[in-house]
């Protein structure tokens, strides 16, 4: 059988005994999971215990791809981890652009699955068919930067890194997997899974391409969507021109941004550390992924002064986290906290956050200045800094506890109710108390308090695909449910850059997917794959012994906003919530029923849930 | 009546003399809309400004103004996913 836009098998990597197998995997699951995210999950779904610790060795990590990933097709450059989070136990899949999961097409996998611990750190050479183990001795305490560099340099300047900084070799529970020198599959938690594993990198060199079914009706489809997404004003426009920083005067304007640990929802200082003042003050060109004419990333300097450094970033999340949440108006230093970020290879949003919690506990006085060893309050742009650098370090208790994120650090001083987020994920910028539909997607989000899992705000603020009111309850269940957290597991499955969907739709999507593999893929299909998806990751979450309880927020959300624009206002999850269950499939504890599995075609995984 | 306009993102290259935030004070008649508004200050563009906020409210092109009102104005912006 000719095997069109996947490659048809997936490279196992022991790391245990340094072994690798190549293996066919069964392609019966394409239509119904996809690729990437939904059949990463899939994967893991069936070969590891959900209740498993995440940080054992019995874990797995998975590198995945969608079958769009590398053909060409318009902003598919992504690829997924997936694993058990050790930040938040739940299932985790972090994606990430550059060019690193083109290249694992180009070997030949569509998946990378780890298994074991290696005895010593080592990174792993994926030369085409050929696979390396090799010494990260000298490469462990090094940044992503200097990983990728040293790792290219033994390797092949053409090969493309995906690495963890010196946080996922500490183990931290905000470590992500750097990709390309600075781009990360953030969130989670995954890159302290790869720390766990001793492994330090990996590298990967491909020869190949990537097949295609019928290429001339998959290039006039890829055109189409092209020039879509070239005529798109947001997309071809602000994040190209902005990033997404254009946001930060906007939902601060509105009364939605979340400041001070989400005390109140305005930041007086937020317009010096906006997307204009990036572009303004830090901005040295756009950078682009694999087959993006989009050019989102924006390379940034700090040429002088005591925040001195260069990197990319910061976008709308982290120039957030590391400056209203924090109270801090410095650009500057919001810049630098971000850089080092990257340099320590953490997740910026939750380290914002965490840092803004350990504000609030310390002006609180449940935190001794004698455990942080330095006053560290709200405005302080300089001990924001510090205390960046003691979670990377992971140095001192109070370092540790940073570094393994708001939740535990809340909790360790008995005011859990200062950990703003979800399932031990820190919420994003969108105030919960403002959009309602980010108060339901915040609360049953598969990975906890993540935005780009269902980002209603589309709809809520821009209009996309329709627009309804923030404040607005009637009919937000099923907003939530399909054309956003359904969608959004679809598109991460296919390879596709969610940035790309202000421009296109399922049907532009499908239509590249079709003549790419050759299989049936529809719209109406891919509906019913995004719902499967959804499901199937419930069920992780389910079987890892999350329940109804988890799917809410923090009493603060609960609470009317203080002042602005939006005073009053509070987050009414319990008003929807059984609504969203019922339309669902699920029952009153949140569990998909027997006939909604069946009708998913996850029987399956329903008998062992059981 | 008087009323407050900023402009945001790509708007502002319409007016490169204001600094980033600055409000511009403009004088309009009484019952006058948001859109007569941006016709004042931007002359004919409406289909660039898309999203219109109106003390922190979004508004839509006919809404009626009042003294004192703070208007600000973006072009097409997102963030996040969808």
């Amino acid at each position: 059988m000719n095997i069109s836009g996947y490659t048809g098998a997936l490279l196992r990597i022991d790391l245990s005994r340094r072994q690798a197998r190549r293996e066919p995997w069964d392609l019966g699951l394409a239509e119904r999971f996809v690729g990437g995210r939904g059949l990463a999950s899939y994967l893991l779904y069936r070969e590891q215990d959900p209740a498993a610790d995440a940080l054992g060795a019995e874990s797995k990590f998975i590198l995945g791809t969608g079958p769009l990933t590398g053909t060409g097709a318009v902003a598919a450059s992504r690829y997924v981890v997936v694993c058990k989070a050790p930040l938040t136990g739940t299932i985790a899949c972090s994606n990430s652009g550059g060019f690193f999961g083109p290249e694992l097409k180009f070997a030949g996998y569509d998946f990378a699955i780890f298994e074991g611990r290696s005895e010593t750190p080592v990174y792993v050479w994926i030369d085409d068919g050929r696979v390396e183990f090799r010494s990260a001795e000298k490469l462990w305490g090094l940044t992503p930067a200097a990983t990728d560099e040293q790792v290219r340099r033994e390797t092949s300047l053409m090969a493309k890194v995906a690495c963890i900084g010196p946080g996922g070799e500490k183990r931290s529970l905000l470590a992500g997997v750097v990709n390309d020198r600075a781009r990360l599959a953030a969130r989670s938690g995954v890159g302290a899974v790869l720390g766990s594993k001793n492994l330090k990198a990996v590298a990967v060199r491909g020869a190949g391409s990537v097949c295609l079914a019928d290429p001339e009706a998959f290039w006039l489809a890829a055109l189409d969507a092209l020039k879509k997404i070239v005529n798109d004003p947001v997309s071809f426009g602000s994040f190209r021109a902005y990033g997404t920083a254009s946001l930060v005067n906007l939902i601060n304007e509105m009364g939605a941004y979340p400041t001070r640990n989400f005390l109140e929802e305005v930041f007086a200082g937020a317009m010096p550390t906006s997307g204009e003042a990036i572009r303004d003050e830090l901005l040295l060109r756009n950078r682009a992924c694999f087959a993006c004419p989009i050019a989102c990333t924006r390379v940034t300097a700090v040429k002088d002064g005591p925040y001195q450094g260069r990197g990319e970033g910061p976008e709308y999340e982290t120039t957030w986290s590391f400056g209203a949440l924090c109270g801090v108006s410095d650009l500057k230093a919001i810049a630098k906290a971000h850089y080092l970020c990257c340099d320590y290879g953490l997740d910026a949003m939750s380290a914002g956050a965490t840092v803004a919690c350990a504000m609030e506990l310390f002006e609180k006085g449940y935190v001794p200045g004698s455990d942080i060893g330095f006053a560290l309050r709200f405005g302080d742009a300089e001990a924001m800094v510090a205390a960046v650098r003691l979670m990377g370090e992971r140095r001192g208790p109070f370092g540790a506890l940073l570094a393994d994120g708001s939740y535990r650090l809340a909790a360790h001083y008995g005011h859990p109710e200062l950990f703003m987020g979800v399932k031990k994920l820190e919420m994003a910028a969108y105030s919960p108390r403002v959009f309602q539909g980010m108060a339901l997607h915040y609360a049953t989000s598969n990975r906890g308090a993540c935005h780009v899992r269902g980002n209603t705000v589309a709809a809520e603020l821009y209009g996309i695909p329709k627009y309804v009111p923030p404040e607005t309850l009637d009919g937000k269940e099923e907003m939530v449910r399909r054309p956003f957290q359904n969608s959004t597991a679809f598109v991460d499955s296919t390879g596709i850059c969610l940035f790309s969907k202000f421009a296109i739709t399922h049907r532009e999507i499908v239509s590249m997917l079709a003549p790419a593999t050759g299989l049936d893929f529809t719209f109406d299909k891919s509906i019913v794959q995004g719902d499967r998806i959804w499901n199937l990751e419930r069920l992780f979450n389910l079987r890892a012994g999350f329940a109804a309880a988890d799917d809410t927020l923090p009493e603060r959300m609960l609470e009317p906003v203080p002042g602005g624009p939006r005073a009053g206002s509070r987050a009414q999850l319990h008003q929807n919530l059984q609504t969203y269950y019922a339309l669902r499939g699920w029952d009153e504890r949140g569990v998909p029923t027997r006939q909604k599995l069946e009708e998913l075609g996850l029987e399956d995984t329903w008998q062992v849930c059981r | 009546m008087e009323v407050t306009v900023r402009l945001f993102a790509s708007l502002r290259r319409h007016r490169p003399d204001l600094a980033l935030g600055q409000p511009l004070t403009c004088q309009l008649p009484e019952r006058a809309t948001l859109a007569d508004l941006i016709q004042a200050v931007l002359g004919p563009l409406p289909d660039e400004v898309a999203i219109m906020l109106v003390n922190g409210q979004l508004q839509a092109g006919e809404q009626v103004l009042s003294e004192g009102d703070r208007v600000s104005l973006w072009p097409p912006v997102a963030g996040g996913a969808l």
